[in-house]
């Protein structure tokens, strides 16, 4: 059948529609007003007493195609069978319409009233349609019709409403994004699934979430001082923060946009946001950085390259002046300064008759001064030549080292009256010879500043720690002021006249200088008046690379 | 150059030349010494002379010299077979062992330093003049 307008039987105000609908119907589909009557009257009759017995009755109008012929058909349903109690009525509309039936369907009694239609070959499917449109689009028969006719939209909008929900949830939750809406109090009340499983909560424990269990500690700071902005002035927020997944208990980047809804009033009436994971992009970014800070690293590292060769020239520039000057000084400075001591020395022998005593002492105070600078000449020979870096290594016995220097020191300890003490010294990696003259100048050093009341006592001892070997050389001398513990390394330094203590004031530079071809270090501490104390510490062994230097 | 000597000096420093002089003088040997200033002209000296007849007894030979210095002069001395038996004696104010054993090698059969006292100047020269023997 061809539904084209149904009718609720509810009460008496239905009835009263009923029978108009069904008298609009008949007119419809051209029947006289005497048939439009007996159809309207009959379908009424039984809509009454659908109302008054059934339950919940309904009519629907429409129209029946059997084989070539068709029939207007009313059909009274209810899910209650009130047949048994209309059987006068039914009887009544029999006679007022071609036929009547009672038929079960299912859980339903319906009532089928029907009455064949004339000239029924012009009645169209197109004609039937503009039926219903007829019935939709028919004004309000009365309020109560409008009424009803409103509740009829609403519980369809409603229904649609229901409809596109689920959809949205069917939707939000099978993205790969986290939802959420929010009141204008910033209370959660909506969360996607994939929200709910990423974070672990369900969505009760959500509304009262606290952000700090899943932002990472180090973006939480940022978050809270831009979410509270966001909140506080109602602006959108874009931001990018990590955020705990439950099931790894991993951080991971995400996206996070809050966007404030306002009303037709423009008030802010809730907020919806919603989290992408950006961790494989941040992933990129961050590979993309730090390849960009490796190549900025490597760029700076050949800066240095060629800073370093720079200096490495330059350095190899000084070296080659001062070994010119250590060629200066043993040539063309020691000539005639041994002539000097040759012709002095000739003046003595050959005409010493013809010399007074002061002429002699003249001449010694000459040869004294031309010693002293002869002296000088080889110190500083000696100090230009430790510019040559590159040195021979062996391993050297510490102990039989010192044993020989103290023996080449025989003269000056018998003098002196000094006691040299020799504790256990190790064997170390280095030149022998550089190494050889570093401990005469310690010990010529700490018998030259012996005091005169008492005997010199030098203590010699060694320890290893680690890869480093540690040498004092320690004395009972005069000493010096702790101000000048590092002074007493520089060149030409002296702290006493030539007359008290004679010397080029070369020596500790040269010990420095020894000591730091080695790769190790000098210092010296000392209680002025008791004793000083030279320490040396140098690798044990040395490092591959020592001999390209 | 005619007259022959029995030992040739070459030493640029005119003042030790005038050193070893006097001691020649004092040992009355002077008249057998000629003096030169430099290497190529001991080589042309060499050459000039009468081979075999005038050859000096010992060439004394100073490192530091301009035009041919005393190693090169050394090395071409040696390198002629006509002066092979000429004995040489490196005279030098540097006492470096490294130069020492380099002039020995090179065919030197002593390396003397120069003087700095009057003592030393007598006993270099009497090693000088027992070349003479």
């Amino acid at each position: 059948m061809k539904e084209i307008v149904c009718v609720k039987l509810e009460n008496d105000m239905d009835l009263i529609l009923a029978h108009k609908r069904a008298m609009k119907l008949c007119e419809l589909n051209g029947f006289s007003l005497v048939i439009q009557t007996s159809v309207a009257t009959a379908v009424s009759e039984i809509a009454r007493c659908a109302i008054e017995f059934g339950d919940d009755a309904e009519l629907v109008l429409g129209v029946d195609e059997a084989g070539r012929k068709k029939h207007l058909t009313a059909i009274v349903k209810d899910s209650t069978d009130f047949s048994l109690r209309c059987k006068e009525a039914v009887q009544y509309a029999k006679k007022l319409v071609d036929n009547v039936d009672i038929v079960r369907v299912a859980q339903q009694i319906q009532i089928v009233l029907k009455h064949e239609l004339n000239f029924s070959h012009t009645l169209t499917q197109a004609k039937l349609d503009s039926f219903v449109d007829y019935f939709k689009r028919e004004p309000p028969l009365s309020a109560y019709d409008e009424m009803r006719r409103k509740n009829l939209l609403l519980q369809e909008l409603a229904e649609k409403v229901q409809k596109s929900e689920l959809d949205f949830r069917v939707l939000t939750d099978s993205l790969p994004v986290m939802m959420f809406s929010a009141n204008n109090r910033s209370v959660i009340k909506y969360a996607n699934k994939w929200m709910q499983d990423f974070l672990g909560k369900v969505p009760k424990e959500l509304s009262i979430i606290s952000w700090t269990t899943f932002i990472h500690p180090e973006d939480f700071t940022r978050f809270s001082k831009e979410f509270s902005a966001a909140l506080s002035k109602q602006i959108p927020l874009k931001s990018e923060y990590r955020f705990k997944e439950k099931l790894t208990n991993n951080f991971l980047w995400h996206l996070m946009s809050l966007i404030p809804l306002r009303d037709a009033t423009d008030t802010l009436s809730q907020w919806t946001g919603c989290i992408v994971d950006i961790n494989a992009q941040k992933q990129i970014e961050q590979t993309l950085k730090d390849n960009q800070v490796l190549r900025e690293a490597q760029y700076r590292l050949i800066e240095r390259q060629h800073e370093l060769q720079r200096t490495v020239i330059e350095l190899n520039r000084t070296n080659y002046e001062l070994e010119q000057f250590a060629h200066l000084a043993s040539h063309d400075l020691q000539e005639p300064l041994r002539k000097i001591s040759f012709y002095s020395d000739v003046l003595k022998k050959k005409y010493a008759t013809a010399l007074d005593g002061a002429g002699v002492n003249t001449l010694n105070n000459m040869e004294k001064a031309a010693a002293r600078m002869k002296e000088l000449i080889n110190d500083l020979l000696s100090y230009s030549e430790l510019q040559k870096q590159n040195l021979d290594l062996e391993d050297v016995n510490l102990k039989t080292l010192i044993n020989e220097v103290v023996k080449d020191l025989d003269v000056s300890v018998k003098e002196k009256k000094a006691s040299i003490v020799i504790g256990d010294l190790p064997y170390v990696q280095g030149n022998p010879l550089k190494l050889r003259q570093l401990f005469i100048n310690l010990l010529s050093n700490a018998l030259k500043y012996s005091k005169t009341d008492i005997r010199p006592i030098i203590e010699i001892g060694g320890s290893i720690n680690g890869n480093s070997v540690s040498i004092t050389v320690k004395d009972n001398g005069i000493g010096f002021e702790e101000r000048y513990k590092e002074k007493i390394f520089g060149l030409f330094e002296r702290l006493h006249t030539k007359e008290q203590f004679p010397g080029t004031g070369i020596g500790l530079s040269i010990c420095r200088r020894i000591v730091e071809l080695h790769r190790g270090a000098i210092s010296a501490f000392s209680v002025p008046g008791e004793y000083s104390v030279f320490q040396v510490s140098l690798p044990v062994k040395q490092e591959l690379d020592f001999r390209t230097r | 150059m005619t007259d022959a000597c029995k030992i040739l000096v070459v030493d640029d420093d005119p003042e030790d030349q005038l050193i070893l002089l006097e001691y020649f003088r004092d040992a009355g040997t002077d008249h057998l010494v000629r003096f030169l200033d430099n290497g190529q002209k001991a080589i042309d000296y060499l050459h000039d002379s009468n081979v075999n007849i005038s050859l000096p007894k010992l060439i004394v030979l100073d490192l530091n010299m301009p035009v041919l210095n005393g190693t090169q002069t050394l090395l071409q001395i040696r390198r002629d077979v006509r002066f092979k038996y000429v004995p040489i004696i490196v005279y030098s104010t540097s006492d470096n062992e490294t130069e020492k054993k380099k002039c020995i090698s090179f065919g030197a059969v002593d390396y003397v330093v120069k003087p700095s006292t009057y003592e030393e100047g007598q006993k270099v020269v009497a090693k000088f003049l027992r070349f003479l023997d």
